[in-house]
């Protein structure tokens, strides 16, 4: 039993059919380390999303295992911190009720109100949102709302962060500016993270592998290391060398699997 | 800026309040009759009204709506979450409401009387009745409305049915619950009347009939004046309760 001593998410031969019998996400193997992080890039309809929602659950049916520190996931109570890409914010809670509801269920019996709604105010100034605090959703801005959306699944505290598409609705600098903020939080408060993007520059500034996913439901996924990007400072990745090697790495695993 | 807008408004419906006057008054002066009295006879009779006399009988009318619209509500929130969350059961319901709906729902007032006797009790479930289809469809399409990833974050973090139910399936129906209530209640307060002719000493409806019988035509004005303040109070409620829950629609 090699696996049980494997620390992370642990995704083992999983496949996901959709009802016709059609696959929906062909066969992926691979280990996320604990507190590690993995960008997930591929085409539409390579089952990105899929993937995504097995692992956090929303899917009853898949083949194949998920471990989470060598115990099945479904088995465990592992907090799963969910970004979707269009934000999933209940549209009648205020911003802060938003992050409370989330706390309060993920976490029922927890702290007292106070110290709640200290962390509530805390993630909200470090998203640079408390301005917005008692504003409804619809009001807000794309990336206003994907700010929201970052801090709740902070503010819960998961073990597993999972974001999905989180920045593709925004423009090219909130983006930037969000995927900084992303990253810096995630240094400072770390979650074992799959991020999935059809974005080649986000996948490989924010993960320390990339999953390439083949259009081919056939063919097996590439796992790229993405190491030498991963250590430099944020800010002067997208100017290394480092970084046009992967780019061009990726564009010809592109060519060969999209 | 808002609160001239708003100021505007209520001088608006204060314009049209007294140039319904005016158009009573003119025909008060034309017909010339003791069935037509003039505006200021029948807000005389309404003055000689004792306090209690009117705080009895609306506060009855009221008791009645309340009672029979929160019980459509209870029960049409049941039965139109059920049918729509589970495919089964709105293949097993759907047909029944179909058939029922179309069925004038006044029509069954005998009925009703006959089961239930003339009491509150008939009275209250001919208001249920009536709101009850109407509760019940506008909730299974509300719900069905909602986007089904609404769940996806609460589902993720472990949410039981309560907490879904509460946090998103409920507040992403009461738009159209408000809206169903606000349609229907006109509907009710019709019916309202119809049921309080009969077996019973309180109510507006009794009232109003009691002044016609008495040939007592400023008090029976006066009457159905107080009747539709009970209306506008209702649907001033609504309103309220729309603001006060659909803020969070820009």
């Amino acid at each position: 039993m090699s696996s049980s001593r494997n620390n992370g998410l642990c995704v083992k031969e999983l496949e996901v059919e959709y009802k016709s019998g059609e696959l929906a996400l062909g066969r992926v193997d691979f280990t996320l380390p604990e507190y590690g992080i993995y960008t997930i890039l591929g085409p539409s309809g390579s089952g990105k999303s899929t993937l995504l929602r097995a692992v956090s659950g929303l899917l009853p049916e898949y083949r194949g295992e998920l471990l989470f520190n060598g115990q099945s996931l479904r088995e465990q109570d592992v907090l799963i911190g969910l970004v979707p890409q269009n934000y999933g914010l209940l549209p009648w809670k205020t911003v802060k009720s938003n992050i409370r509801v989330a706390m309060k269920i993920a976490n029922p019996k927890g702290q007292d109100r106070r110290s709640q709604e200290a962390q509530i105010d805390r993630w909200l100034s470090a998203m640079g949102i408390q301005e917005l605090a008692d504003r409804y959703p619809l009001s807000l801005s794309g990336g206003q709302q994907q700010r929201v959306a970052i801090a709740r699944a902070f503010a819960i505290m998961p073990s597993i962060l999972l974001l999905d598409e989180p920045f593709s609705a925004l423009d090219a600098i909130t983006r930037e500016v969000l995927q900084q903020l992303f990253l810096e939080h995630w240094q400072a408060n770390p979650a074992t993270a799959l991020f999935v993007t059809h974005d080649v520059d986000e996948a490989i500034l924010l993960g320390q592998k990339i999953i390439v996913l083949p259009s081919s439901k056939s063919e097996a996924p590439e796992i790229m290391d993405n190491g030498a990007v991963f250590g430099l400072e944020h800010g002067e990745k997208r100017a290394s060398d480092a970084f046009f090697d992967q780019i061009k790495r990726i564009r010809k695993v592109m060519q060969e699997k999209w | 800026m808002n609160k001239r807008r708003q100021l505007n408004y209520i001088l608006r419906l204060l314009l049209v309040f007294l140039g319904m006057h005016a158009v009573w008054y003119v025909a008060y002066l034309l017909v010339h009759h003791p069935m037509l009295p003039s505006p200021l006879d029948v807000y005389q009779a309404m003055g000689h009204l004792g306090g209690r006399d009117i705080v009895l009988n609306v506060g009855y009318s009221l008791m009645r709506i309340f009672a029979g619209v929160l019980l459509a509500l209870i029960v049409g929130l049941l039965i139109g979450l059920l049918m729509g969350r589970s495919a089964l059961w709105n293949k097993l319901l759907d047909p029944v409401v179909y058939l029922t709906y179309p069925v004038p729902k006044i029509a069954l007032l005998p009925v009703v009387m006959l089961f239930f006797g003339l009491g509150e009790t008939s009275k209250i479930l001919m208001i249920m009745l009536i709101l009850l289809f109407q509760v019940i469809i506008s909730v299974r399409d509300g719900v069905k409305a909602i986007p089904a990833n609404t769940y996806d974050v609460l589902t993720s973090i472990g949410a039981g049915p309560g907490q879904k139910f509460w946090h998103v399936t409920l507040p992403g129906a009461l738009s159209v619950i408000l809206s169903t209530i606000r349609i229907s209640l006109g509907t009710a307060i019709s019916v309202l009347f119809f049921t309080e002719i009969y077996g019973t000493e309180h109510g507006m409806g009794f009232f109003i009939m009691d002044a016609w019988l008495r040939l007592d035509y400023p008090q029976m004005y006066a009457g159905i004046l107080l009747f539709s303040l009970v209306g506008f109070v209702l649907f001033l409620l609504v309103d309220l309760l729309d603001y006060r829950f659909m803020k969070w629609r820009k």
